[in-house]
């Protein structure tokens, strides 16, 4: 063959990649979000363990409530606390909005060859930065989730999946991970700005974990509208 | 001894003055109470603001657990002045009212005069405290409920499940107990002394101020005199407000407050057999 | 014939700072005895009450009771003492009832609702039972401080002052009482009083103390005969008397004149002779009057210490 044929074929073999390339990202994501789809709404019973240094609170159980397309509640008879983040990890919140997908590599993930596919949301105004999904592309489902934003650092959801679930694209366990030197709450038990007593700037980050297992989902069976409208995260005085 | 502890209380409780800290903790925590329904969400929410841009959470936490302890921590002056109140007439009364000469002129010892008042102040004691946990807790609780206590601390935000706070409240109240009595054993040394119980009440009050201001201070030489100072320990009770307890600062809270005890009784029932009954 | 000696006191003293308010007392009281302790304000008398009832500790010397050691055997000492010590005080915020019971209570006896009310209705007080005591008038809690010191029934009763505040009625019935007491119940009583004419009637043995010290100690009788009587002339023509009497060795002997009376100081044989002068000098006596009463021994002694 000649110079230019060699070269043409390389140029057509790259473009074809190249353009298989291009249209893969949001082809994975739209699989993910379409098999989510299915799931209208549910409920579910979750225990929450914190693992954050300057929170000392007990494991907790509670309810949460999904509805489509990125309604979330938690209540509880007891007490719960969670971040916001953590609160719905729906595929629909996390990719909700315009943004740019890219590609990024093939990993080895949880024994699973999961499809790391980058995000970044169109419009200046978005919080979140950049988003990096593991995606087991076999099942339509995120395994991972890693989100940089402007004000809250970055944060982590890794999400598992369990057999005995009769709904495969929903979770039975997620670990939660984030940056609390960020948090303004933070500030006051960290030092936040100030010097700790070596004289040192406490700037590097400081991780805190909120584990959370899933168990009796109740899926597809219609949450009215209003279990949304109560006031969730006021503290209300209530008499048990 | 049990028939004069029995004739001690008898004269405690026939004079107004003793119901004054019993009315007053009513009232105060009534309206602390009051108060905190009205606004205490606003003041909650406000407290937890921070907490609240990077979760979200639900709870009871406006309930009877976290009136008590702020009604625990609001009056760590006021119930010394009641129980000094007291403690500063049960001897320094019997010189006012001439009834020494009755009393110490029977067949019993001074030693059983001494102690079985000394008894039927800490009695006292431990019942106005009481009636502050039933007051606080109880009326607490059917007013608010139970719910889960948020306490903001120094190094940490700790939030207690509602299952894991009764008993820390009970072992409150109980170190309370102990070091409220030292307040009385005080007010007690200085009723043996004088002949009036004002002089004891005013004196055991500007003793208790003086300490906290001093231990307040942070001068060098006071901060050396700091742990001496008794007043440094009456808020131990708050350990029990740790996750987990702080046992071993518990425990030397209650050593020194219990040497308190010792030395202050002691030292009244010394000086009081070897006093001269001239009233 | 006095035996037994319900009170015994040995060189006791007691030093306040600078003041000796004891020096060095030594008395004894026996059974049966209505002892009178006398002495001017200050004399000391309050002081070895005090010391006696164990309100104040003794500087030096020894004090028994019931042949008993005071500072060994206090306990079982005073459950045979009932004692008034200056103006009895109460708690006034208690029935009068109520102050009898506790005081019971204390004494460690058996003392019954009963037994409350019949010391109650001795001194007078059985209406008033339930009346608060800051209700009572001041003979009213000196009836109740008796009453308090009678409750158990005890062998000794000391009484400082017991018929201060009352009036000519009452002290009848405190005297009459005592009396009764000594004579018919065989108590012993020790009996301080500034109203010597009191003590004159019920005491049969008494001391009279000065500046911590005992002066003179023994019976009654014995004391008015030992010394000077007040005699009182009473004549007609008192200048003539006037005129021969500060002529003569008389005067001397002369202590005050009022209109047509002269008071002398004489010894028992002085008396007649006196009569005699007066008669043989135109002096019309109309009356000689002898008084011998334990205030005038009393002011003589304190003129003598003075």
């Amino acid at each position: 063959m000649s110079c230019m044929k060699k070269l043409v074929f390389i140029l057509v073999v790259f473009s074809i990649c190249v353009t298989a390339q291009n249209k893969e990202p949001e082809k994975i994501l739209y699989n993910v979000l379409n098999n989510f789809s299915q799931i209208n709404d549910y409920k579910v019973d979750v225990e929450i363990k914190i693992d954050v240094s300057f929170l000392k609170v007990p494991n907790t159980k509670a309810i949460i409530y999904f509805k489509q397309p990125d309604k979330a509640h938690i209540e509880s008879r007891g007490f719960a606390l969670l971040p916001k983040g953590a609160l719905d990890i729906s595929p629909t919140s996390l990719l909700k909005g315009k943004y740019t997908a890219f590609f990024d590599r093939v990993e080895d993930y949880e024994g699973v060859k999961a499809a790391v596919i980058k995000t970044i949301p169109l419009g200046e105004s978005e919080d979140v930065i950049l988003s990096t999904f593991w995606i087991d592309r076999e099942k339509s489902r995120i395994m991972k989730v890693e989100v940089s934003t402007k004000l809250n650092g970055t944060f982590n959801i890794e999400l598992k999946y369990s057999n005995k679930i009769k709904y495969s694209q929903l979770p039975s366990s997620m670990v939660f991970s984030f940056d609390v030197s960020k948090l303004n709450i933070s500030k006051r038990f960290t030092g936040g700005e100030d010097q700790d007593k070596e004289g040192k700037n406490n700037t590097g980050p400081i991780l805190g974990k909120v584990f959370v297992n899933y168990s009796n989902y109740v899926v597809n069976k219609g949450i009215p509208d209003s279990v949304f409208t109560k006031p969730k995260e006021k503290i209300e005085r209530k008499r048990h | 001894m049990l028939t004069l502890v029995q004739i001690e209380l008898y004269k405690i409780f026939k004079k107004w003055r003793s119901y004054i800290g019993f009315i007053a903790i009513t009232g105060l925590v009534v309206i602390i109470q009051v108060a905190i329904s009205i606004e205490g969400s606003r003041t909650l929410n406000f407290a937890t603001r921070n907490l609240q841009q990077s979760f979200v959470f639900v709870g009871n936490f406006l309930n009877g657990y976290l009136v008590s302890q702020i009604i625990l921590n609001a009056l760590f002056l006021h119930i010394p002045f009641f129980i000094a109140l007291v403690a500063g007439d049960l001897m320094a009364g019997e010189a006012t009212g001439g009834t020494y000469r009755m009393i110490i002129t029977r067949p019993v010892s001074r030693f059983s005069i001494v102690t079985a008042k000394y008894l039927a102040g800490i009695i006292y004691t431990t019942l106005l405290i009481l009636w502050l946990a039933i007051m606080s807790l109880g009326l607490g609780m059917f007013l608010f409920g139970k719910g889960e206590l948020l306490s903001l601390q120094s190094n940490a935000l700790v939030i207690f499940a509602r299952d894991d706070i009764f008993w820390r409240f009970l072992c409150a109240y109980g170190f309370a107990i102990v070091s409220m009595s030292v307040v009385s054993s005080l007010a007690f040394l200085f009723s043996s002394l004088v002949e009036n119980s004002i002089g004891p009440i005013i004196t055991t009050m500007a003793i208790i101020i003086a300490f906290f201001i001093i231990s307040a201070i942070d001068v060098s030489i006071f901060q050396t005199i700091k742990p001496y100072l008794f007043t440094n320990y009456i808020g131990g009770w708050k350990a029990f407000f740790n996750k987990p307890p702080d046992y071993s600062s518990v425990l030397k809270s209650l050593m020194v407050l219990g040497i308190h005890l010792v030395v202050l009784y002691g030292l009244a029932l010394y000086l009081f057999r070897r006093k001269d009954i001239l009233t | 014939m006095q035996t037994e000696k319900i009170i015994e006191i040995k060189n006791l003293s007691k030093q306040f700072r600078e003041v000796k308010a004891v020096d060095d007392l030594n008395l004894t009281v026996y059974r049966g005895d209505v002892f009178g302790f006398l002495g001017p304000n200050g004399a000391g008398k309050s002081t070895t009450i005090r010391m006696l009832l164990s309100l104040i500790k003794p500087t030096n010397g020894e004090i028994r009771l019931f042949d008993k050691s005071l500072s060994k055997d206090r306990i079982s000492i005073l459950k045979n003492i009932g004692a008034i010590v200056e103006k009895p005080d109460f708690y006034t915020y208690l029935s009068a009832f109520k102050n009898l019971e506790i005081l019971g209570r204390l004494s460690k006896t058996d003392v019954s609702r009963k037994r409350i009310m019949e010391v109650l209705e001795f001194v007078g007080l059985e209406k008033r039972y339930k009346s608060k005591v800051k209700t009572f008038s001041h003979g009213m809690k000196q009836r109740l401080g008796l009453a308090q010191a009678l409750l158990h029934d005890p062998e000794l009763i000391i009484l400082d002052e017991p018929t201060t505040g009352l009036d000519p009625q009452g002290m009848k019935e405190i005297r009459e009482l005592i009396l009764h007491l000594s004579k018919d119940k065989n108590k012993t009583i020790l009996l301080s009083s500034h109203i010597l004419s009191e003590v004159e009637i019920v005491a049969s043995r008494m001391i009279i103390l000065n500046k911590g010290k005992k002066i003179v100690e023994g019976t009654v009788s014995e004391l008015l005969n030992r010394d000077e009587l007040r005699v009182t002339v009473e004549v007609e023509n008192n200048e003539i008397a006037e005129e021969k009497i500060r002529e003569s060795k008389w005067m001397e002997k002369l202590k005050t004149t009022a209109n047509n009376k002269f008071t002398f100081a004489l010894v028992q044989n002085e008396i007649s002779e006196l009569n005699k002068f007066l008669v043989q000098n135109g002096v019309k006596v109309n009356a000689l009057i002898p008084t011998r009463s334990l205030e005038d021994y009393f002011l003589n002694i304190m003129e003598k210490e003075d």
